[in-house]
């Protein structure tokens, strides 16, 4: 089949599509009265519900926390005070990265080129790692926050290495996946372990697009970027 | 452009223009019961877009250009829904001439091979069967006609092998 001929096959598309597709049905009047087409409406009650959580986790967090600090810290167990500090202040970290990243996408010029547009959407989504790397981070915490003056001087060396040992391996392990969990390590085969399912997909789905667009963009010659 | 200007506009726009939408989506959207969501979703921001239309370009480009980035940019929302493929020609469906049997054939193989390809080559791909000139597809992907030449050479070669391998 020629150019010719495949260009005209496609035309025949056309009347196709009007029968199948009634544009009609989207009411266009209705469209056009919508004033305001915010990020948040389109966000799933999940992530709503994640987000609102996250916010009240830090918010109370932050409040008990600097209660202790200003009126109770000398009698304050510190392993906890240290670790829910760090713990908190994580994922203080992670949700203004997640916000940062919600809004700029929502930001983003839709009727920019194609390969400018992508590139940065898809840049912008693949933050999400930044989010589960500092989350990841914080699980050393969770294993010594309950630590207690007791546990010096009461414990026998058995019990010290059953909890020394798990507090070292999550230590090694949150190091290791935050230095690792990179876009650069994304085709092996740990790497797609971890970020399997369907609630990763479409982070997994930017990786991929991103390739594309580096792809394209890797035979542009400087200056002949139809960039608006 | 006030808001009365701006929903003529709007329509004006739909009306004349709405095979981009309805052929981007076709390509993008495989599964029937969402395509409308995604037509809906490239009228929002159509809609939202007018007030910054800068006229230095086409309608149909700038068409394009919002259209492609939402199809490209729906699986973000799409990662619960199936990938079932609805022909064209399943929808409509007719009692066939022998002509039209073999047209259809060849409708579906060309439908099957867009539906295969990669995200962006298959936004060049249909840059390319509506014949828009190499100038214009460099515009609404953003990059250069060069670019573009070689790009299409290379799907059309894809496009020649898998032909062949689906005919047979």
């Amino acid at each position: 089949m020629n150019e010719l001929e495949l260009k005209k096959l496609w035309q025949t598309t056309n009347e196709k599509l009007e029968k199948t597709l009634a544009i009609d049905r989207i009411n266009s009047t209705e469209i056009s009265q919508l004033k305001l087409y915010h990020f948040i409406s389109s966000m799933k009650p999940v992530k709503i519900f994640t987000l609102l959580a996250g916010i009240i986790w830090v918010g109370l967090g932050s409040i008990i926390l600097a209660h202790i600090y200003l009126y109770t810290f000398s009698e304050s167990n510190k392993f906890f005070l240290f670790s829910a500090s760090f713990q908190v202040g994580l994922t203080a970290i992670a949700l203004f990265i997640y916000l940062y990243q919600l809004i700029t996408i929502y930001q983003v010029d839709i009727t920019a080129p194609i390969l400018k547009t992508q590139q940065k959407l898809a840049s912008l989504k693949i933050t999400t790692l930044w989010v589960t790397r500092i989350l990841l981070l914080q699980l050393p915490a969770w294993t010594i926050f309950w630590w207690n003056e007791v546990m010096f001087r009461e414990w026998n060396i058995f019990q010290w290495l059953i909890t020394g040992s798990i507090t070292i391996a999550f230590v090694i392990a949150a190091f290791w996946l935050f230095f690792n969990i990179k876009f650069e390590n994304k085709d092996k085969k740990w790497f797609k372990l971890i970020f399997n399912g369907k609630e990763w997909t479409p982070l997994m789905k930017s990786m991929e697009l991103l390739d594309q667009v580096n792809e394209y963009q890797a035979n542009v010659i400087p200056g002949t970027n139809a960039d608006s | 452009m006030n808001e009365k200007e701006q929903r003529q506009y709007f329509q004006k726009i739909i009306g004349q223009h709405k095979g981009i939408l309805y052929k981007v989506s076709h390509a993008y959207c495989p599964n029937e019961d969402d395509r409308q969501d995604l037509i809906q979703e490239m009228m929002i921001q159509v809609w939202q877009s007018i007030p910054r239309y800068n006229n230095q370009f086409k309608i149909s480009t700038w068409l394009y250009r919002i259209s492609l980035n939402i199809a490209i940019s729906f699986y973000r929302k799409n990662i619960t829904r199936s990938n079932k493929y609805t022909m064209l020609n399943e929808q409509t469906a007719q009692i066939p001439t022998e002509e039209k049997i073999t047209e259809e054939r060849q409708l579906n193989l060309l439908e099957q091979f867009i539906n295969e390809l990669k995200e962006i080559d298959k936004a060049l791909m249909i840059l390319y069967l509506e014949d828009k000139s190499h100038a214009e597809i460099a515009e609404i992907l953003g990059m250069s006609i060069s670019n573009v030449g070689t790009k299409i050479v290379r799907i059309r070669e894809k496009l020649k092998t898998r032909f062949s391998q689906l005919k047979s």
